[in-house]
């Protein structure tokens, strides 16, 4: 095969550092595991780009708890979430998703943060991350903020990243007596992307659902979540004639496309399956019964 | 120059920021072990351990292993656990044309060091990166499990 090319590598260890890089350098591009951007090295413009690893960076990597809030560094790669115990307790789904990303091999080197801002529509670790709310930390040599996950994507490969700007750091509030669950559809059953995604949450308050969220994946351009479904059926009693009811409205939040990985029509239907399951688990590990 | 450690001896190899982990293992420094098969990350042929973790080298840059411990089946050849895989393979025909077997014995390596007693389900997840088209996978997940009886038998 043609060899990289195209390219330099710098390798900063301080986040300041980085960023200097990245507000400085003509064409620079952020780089953490590279398994989604390394072979696409080969076919590079002629004008070199200066990936600007952030692997070196400490701060950027790992998960914490920090006044009631989890905080997941950009570069924690999928292994690392998925031998969190913090994010096993306060984020099942999350925890679930990293399973099913890439193989053992791609787990090891690939990170949350790429992941996302790869901003595929099929990005495993999304759904979770929506239904939990999580924000992303915007950061650049100005001072940083905060934004809903939701608004980082812009379409698909497009995020809201402007030239001078990395994700940062995720973070999100757990809260007591809830449970999420995700659940997913691939051609087959290991290391291949999702045809369709899905991830609920959901609280409890006795038999009724107190808070409700549903993140769709792969069936627009961007993940989404599903608020109409979700406000039709917070405050509710919990019953599989409820699941049934969100199951079908979810079919109507998605907007999917034919492509290779399967048919719109498949994929409308199975966003309704995976509702249903992804509603059962959820309430399950929220203590409910059904 | 990347400076890193390859089967415990230090290394220096000039190589630019273009050039793979695999290249360098393979071209500059002659570790044939480590095979080049789709350079996407998808066939696990081109796995090796870095700081003791499964990855494929296809994926890394040169300079990205920087002070990092790199390991392929050639720093394995004494290794107790590794020996008792290469057997299992040779014995339970495991090994075909051989061009998977050194990601595939790296892998279970990993598998085995972190956990003896693996269930099929677990093997499965551990080599789902290493893709093999001759045995189709029967004979490779039984000598997984067989050299998993032998390191610990209880």
């Amino acid at each position: 095969m043609k060899p990289l090319n195209g390219f330099d590598l710098l390798r900063p260890p301080t986040l300041v550092g980085a960023l200097e890089m990245m507000s400085t350098l003509d064409n620079s591009m952020p780089i953490a595991g590279g398994t989604d951007i390394v072979p696409t090295f080969r076919d590079l413009g002629s004008k070199p780009v200066h990936l600007i690893d952030l692997g070196l960076i400490e701060e950027l990597n790992g998960i914490e708890e920090e006044d009631g809030k989890v905080l997941i560094g950009p570069t924690t790669t999928h292994a690392q979430v998925l031998a969190s115990k913090i994010l096993e307790e306060a984020a099942p789904a999350l925890h679930d998703a990293a399973r099913w990303i890439g193989s053992a091999q791609i787990r090891n080197r690939g990170t949350i943060g790429g992941n996302l801002c790869n901003a595929s529509p099929a990005a495993d670790s999304a759904p979770p991350l929506l239904v939990h709310d999580a924000q992303a930390h915007i950061c650049s040599l100005e001072e940083g903020h905060w934004i809903p996950l939701q608004e980082l994507f812009k379409g698909p490969k497009m995020t809201v990243l402007e030239k001078n700007e990395i994700l940062g750091g995720l973070r999100f509030t757990p809260v007591k007596g809830a449970g999420s669950s995700f659940q997913r559809i691939g051609r087959r059953k290991g290391f291949t992307l999702s045809v369709v995604n899905v991830a609920v949450f959901t609280q409890r308050d006795g038999k009724k659902l107190k808070e409700v969220r549903i993140a769709l994946g792969s069936v627009a351009p961007t993940p989404i979540r599903a608020p109409n479904v979700e406000n039709k059926i917070r405050g509710r009693k919990m019953n599989e004639e409820l699941i049934e009811e969100a199951s079908a409205a979810s079919i109507e939040e998605a907007r999917p496309i034919d492509d290779v990985r399967g048919t719109a029509e498949y994929r409308r239907d199975m966003v309704g399956v995976l509702v249903k399951r992804a509603m059962r688990e959820a309430w399950r590990r929220a203590g409910g019964e059904l | 120059m990347v400076n890193f450690e390859l089967n415990g001896a230090d290394v220096y190899v000039e190589a630019p920021a273009t050039m793979t982990l695999l290249d360098m293992l393979r071209v500059e420094l002659g570790v044939k072990s480590v095979k080049k098969g789709c350079e996407q990350g998808e066939c696990g042929a081109c796995t090796v351990l870095v700081d003791g973790y499964p990855m494929t080298s296809c994926l890394i840059l040169a300079p990205q292993v920087e002070g990092r411990h790199v390991c392929t089946v050639e720093g394995l050849v004494d290794n107790p656990l590794m020996k008792e895989l290469r057997e299992a393979f040779m014995e339970n025909g495991a090994v075909q044309c051989g061009f998977c077997t050194p990601g595939m014995l790296l892998s279970a390596y990993a598998l085995l060091s972190e956990n003896r007693h693996p269930s099929e389900e677990e093997i499965k997840t551990a080599i789902e990166g290493n893709i093999c088209r001759c045995t189709g996978y029967v004979a490779i997940i039984e000598s997984i499990l067989d050299a998993a009886e032998r390191i610990a038998p209880d």
